[in-house]
This record gives structure tokens, C-alpha cells and sequence, in this order.
């Protein structure tokens, strides 16, 4: 392919460079100028991580093509400030605490520094309003706010630079607001995730995903794909030396599809290639037949009698089943004034940390298998690739690459073994990047749950028993399943103190995509229905829901669900303080909110109104509240 | 009725600290360094939630360095101790304490020689901020003086440790079982605005209070309640991955939809400290917890609002419309019904 030749200035310095038309600015700075502070978070212009200035306009590079920025003066992380300085925003960004995983670090810093040069005065809704374009999940925003209007009154000359320092500390580190350690890293785009990072002789891996739901697979013929200029070699399951499986609690899931696929997006086949295109092209040259088996994707269904089997070694799809039983549920219901019975569900959710699965897997001078990636179990990522490629364990290692968000979502080993067979294979290091697409369709997501709820009280709120039965869709492999059904039955009935209970949790295997590891691990699922039901039986009763909390709550000496004795519990003090910190105003939940006198205080926000913020002087400079 | 109402809601929650129903562990090495620095190895870290920094903070305080003089080398599993994995709010509780515990190893072995050293008894010795000296006496050298002390006297101060929680694994027919040594409790408070013409659901406040046993770094605490909560509003709200037939209909960030700067409330954070007698810090955790009750506090304030419960997630505009709309169906047949 004929090269494209570019001019441009980044940061200052004239670049000349010859390179590949097909590429858009954000590949052209990562990959042939190696400035990797822009992130490829979605490709698709939705999450800002690969903000850039061009001309002095905020960016997304992963929308212009590198031949529209020829010419142009292009400004990127990186020379914000002098190497080892950082600007204001970078050094507010520091003090607040605004980077957490610092994914979307370098693009939130690119789109405060352009706020705050269109308006150095700009006010916070001004500011929210410009910073909409980048999504972060790990902060919830609220610090990196409080660094931009720190940044904004410094640049200003309203607040002292000094204040961008570290607080003195007093008797102890414990307790002290140390700025992190890791942010200047984050701050200045300068910390290398794996998907930043380059080896010398280093491969690049793409993966062949199933089309289907459930399918058996009939033959996989990859000849042409191997015979391809460029490639270095196509993995499947055949190349598996040792016990095939991972997974957290059963290891049920093959590191590319063995003989048939369970859902849509699962590996079936992986090319390593020279380059990027090359290995994408070779995937189109594998020929997969496939014959299509009835899927099932309702978990109600996926119980009932007949229904088309996920796993052999269960045939009634049930991944686990988990229950907790406490006392007599009967008398409990027996001696109650008031029987509520409903049910509750909650959807499927993506962990959308900003950095996609990525990693390297290299075989070193001493025949040690290295596999770098944002694992958040490199313990047992270890174990299991020893069984898989039958090696002892101390000839695999893992390390863990800085993690651009988890969340429980990079606890699966979903793509790490596939590297290190291709590693294996061509004694190179190899890398692969997921798209976002990618890794919507292949990484485990929280469990969906469905919530039969029946809970017993006596007329002064006192529960006298529960019933509830959570059934979730634990997707085409087991994954979490097991421990988030595990911690649902364990907290289902919430930190309430009650004597008779009877609860179920059971994840079922169907085709859709997996379910797994979600910050709460099954807890908030079970606890919305709970605390739904503590409602409207407050409501029922007349009671002001912090009471009826305050009546069913666990003490010291309370005995939980488990029967565990509990020997200490705060629930009491965290009940006052939430009441007084909110200045709740007492009653029963009966819909009274046209009524109530506690709305609206210093401590909420203005509501919104999009694109009502910008250039309304007036309304930036201070908060605008509407009536 | 007007078309914007506003309401509040209260959630309660809690949570078990560290792996369920079992035993959880983690190691950790350490050595005060030359120049009064200090290495801490320990086996998974930092995944954004701020460990690094924690773990700096209580090798210092123990060490009596600074936090800046901490060095951290992890995530190997071929250069460092095996500290299980990064999740289950497992991280300060477990590796924090085993960092804390490893610290004191380092230091014993420093204080003995420079007791030796001065001729005076080991409890004498204190250390903050890089200075070591003798109480009741003016006895007094820098961290960097000792270490080169000890060293001269042929001994590298290192330690090592483990961290142990003590889970119990559930009876498999009645689930009875002992399955964390540690609980935190937390309660949320939402404030929200329904715009009963659209349907949509704007969360103008969350008071959020949760147990975290000791704050090691309050600020880094802050961030992870305001992460929390703004991950269950997105929950609460309007993410929901779709599929159809096993094929995905939300395939990127245009059809996934996130919480932007724009859906975020004032997040007000009151941290109350119960500390866990059972390890040497004292703190608990706070990853996982802290999202727990935003999505029911928020669907309680909706109710407050217009007096329709949401019992499934999210309640998107659509999923409120059509709940007004029913009610309201609801309360004119009712009244026909009354009338007849």
C-alpha cells in the first residue's frame, strides 16, 4: 500500500513522517510517534479518552483521519508542560484525588485545560458541560469538578499555587490526605498501560469471534490464513497442550471454543501477524463451519424440562444453586400483622471500564511463559495457564499492567491464554488489544437477577419473616456465578436481624453473554429488592423508613442470616449520621415529596438542562437553581 | 400537577469485608532501605482505587518515613509474594495489614541494633518522618543514619508477613456459616427530580454514610463512595446491556449509555469509623459498599416523587412514562369503580 506522507507540528516540533493512510491521528501519535497519553477508549468518539488539541480545538483523535491533521499544529498530553513540570489543571488533578484508575485521565486533563481557555472564568455548570464529552467510571466526577475549579481560581491568582501542594501531615500518616503517588504518572499521560506498551519483534494478535449463540463446530481450516504473507501463526483450541479450562469457581470455559461455541463473540481462533491489518485480514481467510444449535436465552426457560443443554456436565443448566435457611419461615408468616409479596429485577450491566482488555505474552531466555496484562487475579491466572499449557508453575509468570478500570471485570482470563500460546508458538512477544466492540461482546457482565420476595411483619415493623428467591442468568459460562450467588444469599435479607428466613440463589448457564465479577458481587442486586420492600412496608405501616430500619437493624450479639453472632456492627451510628447529614425531615414514605420541607438545600445540585450553561455569564458565575 | 417533582429516598446496606466463606490471606516483604527509604513487595495492587498510596502511607507511619519514601514493587508473580487478587474490598484490609505487619518486622530488626547501638532499651525507640530517637534522652539520628548503622553492624532490616481472615464456608443445606470476620454497614439518601412530561429522572443529592472501620486516607475514601455512587446511579438509571437472541443490540458507548459530568449529583460523604478489632489497622474497606444502596435510594426518592415504585432496572424515561401512565389508568378506573 502506497504511504501517505504527513507534515504536521506536535508539541512544538515540526514531524515529517511517511505513514499508512488508513490511519486516523490517534493511531499516527501512538503508534508511529509513540505518544501514548491519548488512550483508544472506544473508537467511536463516545468517551474522550483520546482527547487531543488540533489547531487549538479539543479533539477526538479517533475520529480524524491523520491526513486531515496535515498541517496542522496538533498539542497532546505530553506538552502540556515541560517534561517533569505539570500545568495547574495536572497539578489540581494530583491534590484532589481526581485520577483513579487514570484511563481517562490525559483526555479529562486535555478537556479541562480546554475549558478553562474558552472561559478562564467558567463556572462548575459550566464546566460539567464541557467536560460531557469524556466519560470516566471510576471517580463519579465529583474531584476531578474540584480540581478544574481549583486549577481555574489558581490560574486566576484567587487561590495561592501553594495550595496545589501536599497538606502538611500532623502525628500521623494514618488518617492524612497524602496526595497519590501514581498520579503525576496518570496526570501527565506519562504511565505506559499494556496496550501503551511495545516490545521489540512483537506480533500482533486478533481473534476470530463466533457469530452464533450455540454452535456445534464441525471443522476449522486455517491453512490459508497460516500460508499469508505476514502471519505468524493461527491458534485454536488443537493447540492446547495441556487441561483446557479456566474459570473463577468451575473451569468450564476453553481458551478458544473445543467443539462448540456457547455465545455470540466467544474465540473460536486467533491469528498472530506482523501487523494489526495483516492479522485482521488473515481472520477473514479462516474458514469455520458451524451448525447451529437451539439456544436458550431466558434463565426461567433454561430450567424448564427439555430445554437445550449449555454444559454436559449440567444437565439442568443450573450453575449453582445456593441456600440459607434460618429458623421457621411458617410461624414467622403466621405471627405476622402484615404480608407484602413482590418481585424485582435488575439488568444486565457492562463494567465500561475506559481500557479495553489488552496485553503481551512472551516466552523469556528461560523458558518462562510472561504474561502482562490489567489482571486483577494474577494468583490464579497463574495457576490455571500452568494446567493449560502444561508448565510448572514457576515457569509461568504473570504481571499485572497498570489496570485502567476493573471493577471484578478483569478476573476472567478470557484472553491471556490465547496469548501465550501464540507466544509459545512463535517464541515472540505477541500483543492484543480488544476493541470496545470486542469487549462488549466477550467480557462477563453483572448478573441480571429476578426476585421473588414475600417478607412477614407484626404492626410495629418488626420482621417476623422472609422469603426470597433470586434467579439470575449466569450467561454461557460459569465464571463468578457461584461466589456472586454465594454473596446474594449471604446479604439478601440486608443488615436486618431476622429470625426466620428461607432464601435461594441459583445463576443458570444460557447462551446470552456471560455473567460475572461486579463490584458487589451479587449484593446490590439482592439488596435494591430489600430495601424496595423495607419501603413499601414502611409505607404500608405508617412508619418513617429510617425507624423501620432502626426496629429490624443488626446489633452486637445480632445473629445474621448465616447465623454468624455478629461482635461488632455500626449500622446504628450510620443510620443517625445519614439522617442528620441530609437533614431528613420524618415520615412515612406515602409519596410525600410535594409535601416535604427538606428539598432543595446547599447540599444538592441545580438541575440541568443541556446547553443551557455556555455563555450565559450571568448563570456560569454562580449556581443557578430553578424554581 | 406540576411537571418537574422532586422526592428523597433512604437505602440501607451492608457488606463482608475480604473473600466469602473461606480462608483469605495475603504476604508482604519489606526493608528499610538505604537513605532511610524503604521497599515494600507485596503480590497485586493498585486497579485505580488508590492501594499504592494507602500501602505507602502505612509502611510510613509504621516505618517512620515518609509516604514518599516508599517504594512499591508488586505485580509479579514471579518477583513477589502472593497476595491473592484485587477485589472483594479485600485490598487495604488485606494487604494493608500484612504491609503493616511486614513494616514491623523491618523496624524490629532496625531498633534492636541501633537499642545496641545507643545501650538503651528497644522500647525506648520511636521513628516519624525519617527521624529515630530514644525517649527521655537526647538520644536522636535520622532514618538514613540508622539504616547505615544497622547495616555497618552486618544487618539489613527487612521483614516479612502474612495476613489471615478467617471465613468459614456455608453449610450446604442451610447456609449457616461464618463467612467474613469483618462487616461495614452503610446508608444512602437520594434526592431526585422527575420531569413527568419526559419521564426523566435527574439525582440532584446523595448523602452517603458508610462505615469504612478507619479512613487511612479519607480523601481516597471520598473517591471511592462518589465512584460507587455514581456507578449505581448508572445502574439505577438508564445502563442496560441488551441482548437479543444471544446477539448484542448494545454494542458500543452510543447505544450503552453511561453517567457523563451532567447526571452527577452533589455527592455528600460522611465516613464514620468502627474500627475491626481483629487486625492492626483497624480499617475495613469501601469498593463494593459503596454502591450498594444508590439504585434502591433513588427508585425509594422516585416513589416519594410521583408515588409509582420502579421494581425493575433501569428506570429509564420509557419505564417511568408507561409506570405514570398506568397509574393513572389505574386511579380512573378507581374512581369509576368508587363512583359506581
Amino acid at each position: 500500500m502506497s504511504k501517505l506522507k504527513i507534515e504536521l507540528e506536535v508539541n512544538q516540533r515540526k514531524v515529517v513522517r511517511e505513514t499508512e493512510p488508513q490511519k486516523r491521528l490517534l493511531d499516527f501519535l501512538r503508534e508511529d510517534l509513540n505518544l501514548t497519553g491519548a488512550k483508544e477508549g472506544c473508537g467511536a468518539g463516545e468517551c474522550g479518552t483520546c482527547s487531543v488539541f488540533v489547531d487549538g480545538k479539543l479533539v477526538k483523535s479517533c475520529l480524524m483521519p491523520v491526513a486531515k491533521a496535515s498541517g496542522c499544529k496538533v498539542e497532546t498530553i505530553e506538552g502540556l508542560a515541560e517534561p517533569g513540570q505539570l500545568t495547574p489543571v495536572q497539578k489540581a488533578f494530583h491534590k484532589t484525588g481526581a485520577s483513579q484508575c487514570g484511563y481517562c485521565i490525559p483526555g479529562m486533563v486535555m478537556a479541562a485545560t480546554s475549558a478553562l481557555r474558552a472561559n478562564p472564568d467558567a463556572g462548575i455548570e459550566e464546566i460539567k458541560e464541557r467536560l460531557g464529552g469524556n466519560i470516566c467510571r471510576c471517580t463519579g466526577y465529583t474531584k476531578i469538578f474540584e480540581a478544574v475549579e481549583m486549577a481555574r481560581a489558581v490560574i486566576a491568582g484567587d487561590m495561592a499555587p501553594a495550595e496545589l501542594e501536599e497538606d502538611a501531615v500532623g502525628a500521623s500518616y494514618i488518617g492524612a490526605n497524602v496526595r497519590r503517588l501514581d498520579a503525576p504518572s496518570k496526570v501527565s499521560g506519562r504511565l505506559k498501560y499494556a496496550a501503551d506498551m511495545r516490545m521489540p519483534d512483537m506480533l500482533q494478535m486478533q481473534v476470530l469471534r463466533s457469530p452464533h449463540a450455540h454452535a456445534k463446530i464441525l471443522s476449522i481450516d486455517t491453512s490459508e490464513a497460516e500460508a499469508m504473507e505476514g502471519v505468524a501463526c493461527v491458534i485454536t483450541s488443537r493447540d492446547v497442550p495441556g487441561q483446557d479450562g479456566f474459570g473463577v469457581f468451575v473451569h468450564d470455559q476453553p481458551i478458544m471454543a473445543r467443539g462448540k461455541v456457547r455465545h455470540v463473540g466467544e474465540a473460536v481462533a486467533a491469528v498472530a501477524a506482523e501487523d494489526l491489518l495483516t492479522a485482521r485480514r488473515a481472520l477473514s481467510k479462516i474458514r469455520v463451519e458451524y451448525q447451529e444449535l437451539p439456544g436458550i436465552f431466558d434463565p426461567q426457560e433454561a430450567m424448564e424440562p427439555g430445554a437445550p443443554v449449555v454444559h454436559d456436565y449440567a444437565p439442568g443448566n443450573v450453575v449453582k444453586h445456593i441456600p440459607v435457611r434460618k429458623g421457621d419461615t411458617a410461624a414467622g408468616f403466621a405471627a405476622a400483622d402484615l404480608v407484602l409479596e413482590d418481585d424485582f429485577s435488575t439488568q444486565q450491566v457492562e463494567h465500561a471500564y475506559l481500557e479495553p482488555e489488552a496485553g503481551i505474552a512472551y516466552v523469556d531466555p528461560d523458558d518462562v511463559v510472561v504474561v502482562i496484562s490489567p489482571s486483577q487475579n494474577i494468583t490464579h491466572h497463574r495457576h490455571m495457564l500452568s494446567h493449560i499449557i502444561d508448565k510448572p508453575i514457576n515457569k509461568v509468570r504473570f504481571i499485572m499492567s497498570p489496570v485502567g478500570g476493573g471493577f471484578g471485570g478483569k478476573e476472567d482470563m478470557i484472553y491471556q491464554g490465547m496469548l501465550a500460546l501464540a507466544a509459545m508458538k512463535t517464541h515472540r512477544p505477541v500483543q492484543l488489544n480488544f476493541t470496545r466492540e470486542e469487549s462488549l461482546i466477550a467480557s462477563a457482565k453483572r448478573h441480571p437477577s429476578l426476585v421473588h420476595y414475600k417478607m412477614g411483619l407484626t404492626k410495629d415493623g418488626r420482621i417476623t419473616a422472609i422469603e426470597f428467591n433470586m434467579l439470575s442468568d449466569g450467561g454461557a459460562y460459569g465464571m463468578s456465578s457461584e461466589g456472586v450467588m454465594r454473596k446474594a444469599a449471604i446479604l439478601s435479607c440486608g443488615p436486618y436481624e431476622v429470625e426466620n428466613l428461607k432464601v435461594d440463589t441459583t445463576a443458570v448457564y444460557t447462551n446470552n453473554t456471560p455473567s460475572g465479577a461486579f463490584r458487589t458481587f451479587g449484593g446490590m442486586q439482592a439488596q435494591f429488592a430489600t430495601e424496595s420492600m423495607m419501603d413499601m412496608a414502611a409505607e404500608a405501616l405508617g412508619m418513617d423508613p429510617f425507624e423501620i430500619r432502626r426496629v429490624n437493624m443488626m446489633k452486637i450479639g445480632s445473629r445474621t442470616h448465616t447465623q454468624q453472632e455478629l461482635t461488632t456492627a455500626s449500622l446504628d451510628r450510620v443510620l443517625d449520621a445519614a439522617e442528620k447529614a441530609s437533614r431528613w425531615e420524618t415520615g412515612a414514605p406515602v409519596s410525600r415529596g410535594s409535601q416535604r420541607g427538606d428539598l432543595g438545600g446547599p447540599d444538592t445540585r441545580a438541575p440541568c438542562t443541556l446547553g443551557a450553561r455556555i455563555n450565559q455569564p450571568d448563570v456560569a458565575a454562580g449556581k443557578e437553581k430553578v424554581a | 400537577m406540576d411537571r418537574k417533582l422532586r422526592g428523597r429516598g433512604v437505602a440501607a446496606s451492608w457488606y463482608g469485608i475480604a473473600r466469602t466463606a473461606t480462608i483469605d490471606r495475603a504476604g508482604a516483604w519489606a526493608e528499610l532501605d538505604d537513605g532511610g527509604t524503604a521497599k515494600i513487595v507485596t503480590g497485586v495492587t493498585e486497579i485505580g482505587e488508590g492501594i499504592l498510596t494507602l500501602l505507602a502511607q502505612v509502611a510510613a507511619d509504621e516505618l517512620g518515613i515518609k509516604p514518599s519514601q516508599v517504594t512499591i514493587g508488586d505485580n509479579d508473580t514471579a518477583r513477589s509474594p502472593e497476595a491473592a487478587h484485587a477485589g472483594a474490598t479485600r485490598q487495604t484490609y488485606m494487604i494493608g495489614n500484612s504491609v503493616a505487619l511486614a513494616s514491623r518486622e523491618a523496624k524490629k530488626a532496625l531498633f534492636e541494633q541501633i537499642a545496641d547501638h545507643w545501650g538503651v532499651e528497644i522500647d525506648t525507640l520511636r521513628s516519624f518522618d525519617g527521624e529515630v530517637w530514644a525517649e527521655g534522652t537526647n538520644l536522636r539520628m535520622s532514618m538514613e543514619e540508622a539504616v547505615a548503622t544497622c547495616k555497618a553492624r552486618g544487618v539489613v532490616p527487612v521483614g516479612s508477613a502474612s495476613f489471615t481472615a478467617h471465613g468459614t464456608g456455608l453449610d450446604p443445606v442451610d447456609g449457616s456459616g461464618s463467612p467474613w470476620q469483618a462487616y461495614v454497614f452503610g446508608t444512602q439518601v437520594a434526592e431526585v427530580e422527575v420531569d413527568t412530561y419526559t419521564g426523566e429522572v435527574q439525582v440532584l443529592g446523595i448523602w452517603a454514610v458508610h462505615d469504612v472501620g478507619r479512613a487511612i486516607n479519607p480523601r481516597g475514601v471520598e473517591g471511592q463512595i462518589e465512584g460507587g455512587v455514581v456507578q449505581g446511579l448508572g445502574q439505577a438509571l438508564m445502563e442496560d446491556y441488551r441482548t437479543e437472541k444471544g446477539h448484542t443490540t448494545t454494542h458500543g458507548f452510543a447505544k450503552y449509555i453511561l453517567p457523563t459530568s451532567l447526571d452527577i449529583p452533589q455527592i455528600n460523604c460522611t465516613i464514620v469509623e468502627d474500627p475491626d478489632p481483629l487486625s492492626p489497622l483497624g480499617a475495613k474497606g469501601i469498593g463494593e459498599p459503596a454502591l450498594v444502596p444508590t439504585a434502591p435510594a433513588i427508585m425509594n426518592a422516585i416513589y416519594d416523587a410521583i408515588g409509582v415504585r420502579m421494581k425493575s432496572l433501569p428506570a429509564t424515561p420509557e419505564k417511568i412514562l408507561s409506570a405514570l401512565r398506568e397509574r393513572g389508568a389505574n386511579q380512573e378506573s378507581g374512581i369509576r369503580q368508587g363512583g359506581a
